[in-house]
Formats: structure tokens, sequence, C-alpha cells
């Protein structure tokens, strides 16, 4: 076996486990997803009984990137400044469950509201892929807007602003 | 400007402009009628609606077509960052505020839940590691 002369100037690859918290940082950048992803301040929390298909649901049809996915039990996704923390509830650790055994569960009214730019296309689009909605598209002031459910039953509001909206909303 | 939304459903939105903006930071950005106002907080706008019948203009809140009405409550909630958390939360108790559990120490945070005066949670959280930081800032 015949050695190339250039091969004594290479440098040697050594693997280096990287630090935790620029590991995720690091994945995309291989994946070659260019920036990493980050938010601004706005942090929520949802509840959910299955992460894999929380995660495919919110990447897949809401245009979610997944930053964090250190646990079965959580993930850390990112929709611009918006970074959402999805949390499987009653874990082995018990996480999130109160001093009374009180176990967090997915649902409620309280949602996420996510800015569209036509409504209707967007609601055709994912009733095709077979998302479930709760309601129809409802018109409010300055604004038309409907609520779909994730897996969990978790409500996402879907919005677009109508005339009049910027003035009253910025 | 603030470029995420949240809806939360109050009981009495008077009462939860008092809570968020007395207590949690947040500036009123409209509060147009009785049923409806806008705060913000940076980067999140935090909407709050009461309960409102099927005829009311605004859109928000409204009955679902099969008559189910929306209410405060559940579990889902925004998470605001507090540099010091346990004492913002003994100023918290101070004014009366709720709380769901005691501060618990996480994988990289500690974090308690708040309650707003209409039962909604509010999670307080305090990082104890660099990626649990909101970004940013």
């Amino acid at each position: 076996m015949t050695s190339e002369p250039l091969d004594a100037l290479r440098l040697p690859i050594v693997p280096v486990e990287p630090r935790r918290e620029f590991a995720a940082v690091l994945l995309r950048r291989i994946e070659g997803s260019g920036e990493p992803v980050t938010g601004g301040t706005a942090s929520v929390r949802y509840f959910v009984d299955d992460l894999d298909a929380a995660v495919a649901f919110y990447c897949d049809n809401l245009e979610f990137e997944t930053a964090l996915r250190p646990s079965p039990a959580f993930a850390m996704l990112y929709r611009g400044d918006l970074r959402l923390l999805l949390s499987v509830p009653g874990g082995p650790s018990g996480s999130h469950s109160l001093p009374d055994g009180t176990v967090p569960e997915p649902g409620g009214w309280n949602r996420i509201s996510l800015q569209v730019h036509d409504l209707v296309d967007t609601v055709e689009a994912l009733r095709r892929k077979g998302v479930r909605f709760r309601n129809d598209i409802a018109t409010g002031v300055g604004v038309r807007l409907v609520l779909l459910q994730d897996p969990s039953g978790n409500p996402v509001e879907l919005f677009e602003p109508t005339a009049g909206y910027h003035e009253r909303a910025r | 400007m603030s470029t995420v939304s949240v809806r939360y459903i109050v009981d009495d939105v008077d009462a939860a402009i008092a809570f968020y903006c007395g207590r949690l930071g947040f500036q009123e950005l409209m509060h147009p009628d009785p049923a409806f106002a806008m705060l913000t907080r940076g980067d999140l706008r935090l909407v709050l609606g009461s309960p409102i019948g099927p005829d009311h203009r605004g859109g928000g809140s409204r009955p679902m077509p099969d008559g189910r009405k929306q209410e405060p409550g559940g579990w889902n909630r925004i998470m605001l960052e507090v540099p010091d958390l346990g004492a913002a939360v003994e100023a918290l108790r101070g004014q009366g505020a709720s709380f769901r559990n005691d501060i618990v120490t996480g994988v990289g945070v500690k974090q308690i839940l708040l309650e707003d005066p209409s039962g909604n949670p509010v999670e307080l959280f305090e990082p104890i590691r660099p990626e649990a930081r909101l970004e940013n800032r």
C-alpha cells in the first residue's frame, strides 16, 4: 500500500464529543440548514401525549423547526421568535406533576396564535392533510381566524389580518 | 414590536390586565372592548378574551359551532424568564398571587407555576443552563 506524499501534511481527524449546549447548533450546521434555530423572548409550553406525533405535526404542518430533542419526554421547537416546548406529562420522573399528584394534560383553550397569509388556502391545505379543526373560519374585528387541533387535542389558532388590523394591533 | 401571539381566555379582562401589567411587566396595547385586550411583553403579544356569545363582533372567544364554550384553565402556558426566581416568587406571594406548586428544579431551569385571576397557568423560570435562556434578549 503506497501512501500519498501529501498524507504527511494532512491533519488527523479526531472525533470530539461536543459540549451539550453546542450540540444542537452543530447538528443543524452538519445537516446544512445554516443558521442556528433561535428565537426571541417568547416561550410557550404545550403538553402532548405523543412526542413523535407532536414534533411531526408542528414541523410538517406549521413550519416549526426542532432545536432540541434530548429525551423521549421533551422537545424544543422554534417558529420565528416563538419557542414552543413540548412536554409529555407524567413521565418516569413525574415531570411537571404537582405536589398533590395532579398530572398535567393536553387541551384547554389557551393557545398560540400563528399568522398566515391566506387563511382559506391554509385551512384547505391542512384539511387535505387530515388536520382536525374545532370550528370553521370566524371573522372578528380586523382578523379572520380558525382553531385547529394538534394530535393531542391542543388548540392552535391561525389568523389572517383583515382591513384595519395593523392600525389596531400595532 | 411583538411578533409572537398567544391567546388566553379569562373570566374578567380588567382583572387580567391588572394582573399581567401590574405584576408581570406586560404593557397594555389596547382594550377596545370589555371582552378583549391586547398586552405585550418583549416579543410576546398576549391577547386576552373573555367568553362571548356567538353574535359578538369579536371572533376569538366565541363558542364553537357545536356549542362548546371557551374557558380559562388547562396546563398549556406562556413561560416568562426571570433573573431571580426566589425573589420573584416571594414578591408575588406578598401581593397575594396564587401558585399551583412550589419551585421545582429541572434539568435546565428552576420553575414554578403561577395562576392568573382566572386560573390560567403562567410558568416563571430561571435558567440554570445556558441553553435554557431565551435568546436575543
